[in-house]
């Protein structure tokens, strides 16, 4: 019966970002948080895995304030037991220290046999974090996964690239990254929200994984600006005698304009 | 903030809604989202009853249909405070106020209080398959010789043998058709003694009566204006012979449980009320911020932005009262506990509860009809149409305004006795 970690971050809830409009600078200070969207469903394949194959499920989140809304939520869903490392210091942490410090994470936890992270978040999007950790923990990393199963212990997942699809078998423990496409998050009942407050939720500090804050707050990349792109409607209008002639000229424009190949 | 209570003792009431309460706010959102769109709710008020199958199942397996029963009785024991959170939430989703009349009002308001007062067979075939969302229990209350006259009411019950043999017919009643559809009965009061001119409202006895019990003819549905999800009906009563398990609380105590009955429905609908006014500003605010009449957005005119923020005020402060109720009711519940001990509240008794509860079910759709109103009226010809469910809104919260669960006079009446004292009430 297969052990899963979840990671979970607790991103930005970027539907509800305002853009300050004379300097496009996004107002991230107020946005309200959530789940990331890809890390639910990669929640949700854990619980799948559960229900089919037994075993545990545990969430994970690394997160500078309290993501404690979150982990209840996740717990609701059908996780089983959820850990929170919360530390001012991880504020401004690139991708790298968080990987680092999940590993030390996932160590403190113990044994798995499955790590499933988001293919990316829904706020920065890198998605680096997934692989990065399978690094660091010298298990296989298989990214993009839309379908997932387990045979013995190997995992069997078809990933979705570009042009094609590929199936792949890999032993256990291996992380995958999972993307939008594999399932739909289910809504919690109530009864299971109450259930959640019963269940274990523990919190760490970076100290309690033995991480130094001097090596988090040396952070690798360092973002400077985050801007919102200038949108301006082209304001172009088309006209003709009929609507054959309309959809001409339009192909025409968007060709032109390389929304369409020529 | 600080609250006096009876002139004895402060206490402390803090509305901030706890870390379960925004999950499970949450839950029904994200649930309501995927199964309430506004398309299926347009489809739904289109098609008329009955209601989908299909969305009371979702409703029941999610857990919100008569969450306050304890979790021993099926439900989830969830104080009226969050239920109140999640009427306002299914009010905001379903704006013609049909799946709040059915399931919030209807089923929770009621489905609780004969829970509070039913047998163990009742219970089992009856309660538990409605929170299941398998079956449909609601109130009978009015009859062709009014509604709101309880009191007043024809219908009666006399014992026979061992059993009570019921008489008389109830009309106007929500989910007639679901009922008969999908197997359930209702609360129905009748006189089980003689009627005293001074104090009609004894002898009168509550049952719990099958809706496919021998005896039972159920109406043709009416065709109403609004809230068409689901159905209004009426049903006779000839001859029904039920066991004494099927009466509800004590003989001779009808009355009493009726208005119990009544406190949690209107409860409902002053929570589900404030969520249609919310969705009503949410639907008309972008409409009037884009939408340029002589080169300035509708919102910047005073005409309109003076209403919106009068009708934002009034629905804010209906939200506190609400709470404030539902709190109150809270508390009123617990002092009374489990089983039954109505009227042993010490802190807030009934009838003050009650007053707050009139208040709220006078306010709330007296408010929702004036949000949807005006919000057509912002929207012009765009609001008028179907395109919004502006019409749908003021159709649907109509039906409390012309006297669902209590009309709105009574509503005063309610209010004027407990500032008055019952020597002021105009009507026994």
């Amino acid at each position: 019966m297969p052990r899963i970690i979840v990671c979970l971050k607790y991103a930005i809830d970027v539907s509800q970002i305002k853009v300050d409009s004379a300097t496009r600078k996004l107002l991230t200070a107020d946005a309200p948080r959530k789940i990331s969207d890809f890390d639910k469903n990669a929640l949700e394949e854990a619980i799948r895995i559960k229900e089919k194959h037994g075993g545990e499920v545990i969430a994970l989140t690394v997160s500078s304030e309290s993501a404690s809304s979150a982990l209840r939520e996740a717990l609701a869903m059908g996780a089983d037991k959820a850990f929170l490392v919360q530390d001012s210091a991880v504020q401004n942490s690139d991708t790298l220290v968080v990987s680092q410090i999940l590993a030390e994470a996932v160590k403190k936890v113990g044994s798995f046999d499955i790590i499933i992270c988001g293919e990316a978040s829904i706020d920065s999007y890198s998605g680096q974090v997934g692989p990065r950790l399978a690094e660091i923990l010298g298990i296989p990393a298989v990214t993009y996964a839309h379908r997932v199963g387990l045979e013995g212990n190997a995992i069997i997942a078809e990933r979705i690239l570009e042009d094609c699809s590929e199936v792949v078998k890999v032993k256990m423990p291996a992380l995958l990254t999972v993307t939008k496409e594999i399932n739909e998050p289910r809504v919690p009942t109530l009864m299971d929200v109450l259930k959640a407050s019963r269940k274990e939720l523990v919190t760490w500090t970076l100290s309690d994984l033995g991480v130094s804050k001097e090596k988090v707050e040396a952070i690798a990349i360092q973002v400077l600006e985050v801007s919102a792109p200038k949108v301006e409607r082209k304001r172009i209008k088309i006209e003709g005698e009929n609507p054959k002639e309309i959809a001409e000229k339009l192909v025409k424009a968007l060709i032109q304009d390389g929304v369409l190949g020529g | 903030m600080h609250f006096q209570v009876n002139g004895e003792k402060n206490m402390v009431f803090d509305f901030t809604e706890t870390e379960e309460q925004k999950l499970i706010v949450k839950a029904v959102k994200e649930w309501c989202e995927r199964n309430l769109t506004a398309l299926r709710v347009r489809q739904m008020d289109d098609k008329g009853h009955p209601y989908p199958k299909d969305i009371v199942e979702g409703l029941a397996k999610l857990g919100v249909i008569m969450g306050t029963v304890p979790q021993e009785h099926g439900g989830l024991g969830l104080d009226w405070k969050t239920q109140a959170l999640i009427a306002e939430t299914i009010g905001y989703y379903d704006p013609t106020i049909a799946t709040a009349a059915g399931f919030m009002a209807v089923e929770t308001g009621w489905g609780y209080t004969i829970d509070r007062h039913c047998s163990e067979t009742v219970r089992e075939k009856y309660v538990k398959p409605a929170i299941r969302g398998e079956k449909f229990i609601g109130i009978g209350a009015t009859e062709p010789v009014g509604g709101s006259d309880v009191a007043g009411h024809k219908t009666t019950a006399k014992m026979e043998g061992n059993e009570w043999v019921l008489n008389g017919e109830k009309t106007f009643i929500s989910g007639t058709e679901e009922c008969k559809m999908w197997g359930g009965g209702y609360w129905v009061n009748a006189r089980t003694g003689p009627l005293v001119p001074e104090a009609p409202h004894r002898n009168i006895t509550a049952f719990f009566v099958p809706i496919d019990a021998d005896g039972v003819e159920v109406i043709e549905p009416y065709k109403d204006s609004g809230r068409m999800a689901i159905s209004t009906g009426g049903f006779v009563l000839k001859n029904v012979r039920l066991s004494d398990e099927y009466r509800l609380g004590e003989v001779g105590k009808g009355f009493y449980h009726t208005m119990e009955g009544f406190d949690n429905a209107r409860l409902m609908i002053g929570a589900s009320c404030a969520g249609v006014i919310r969705r009503i500003l949410d639907d008309a605010i972008p409409y009037i911020k884009e939408r340029k009449v002589f080169g300035m957005p509708l919102a910047k005119y005073e005409a309109i932005q003076f209403e919106l923020a009068e009708i934002y005020m009034e629905m804010e402060a209906l939200k506190l009262m609400t709470m404030k109720t539902a709190w109150m009711q809270d508390i009123r519940y617990a002092e009374e506990g489990l089983p039954v001990k109505v009227s042993e509240a010490k802190t807030f008794k009934p009838t003050e509860v009650a007053k707050w509860i009139s208040m709220i079910k006078w306010k709330g759709p007296f408010l929702a009809l004036k949000a949807a109103e005006k919000a057509m009226i912002w929207l012009g010809a765009a609001g008028y149409t179907k395109e919004y469910l502006f019409e749908a809104a003021w159709r649907g919260v109509m039906s409390y305004v012309v006297g669902a669960e209590g009309g709105q006079n009574i509503q005063k009446i309610v209010i004027g006795r407990e500032l008055l004292g019952k020597e002021y009430v105009p009507y026994k």
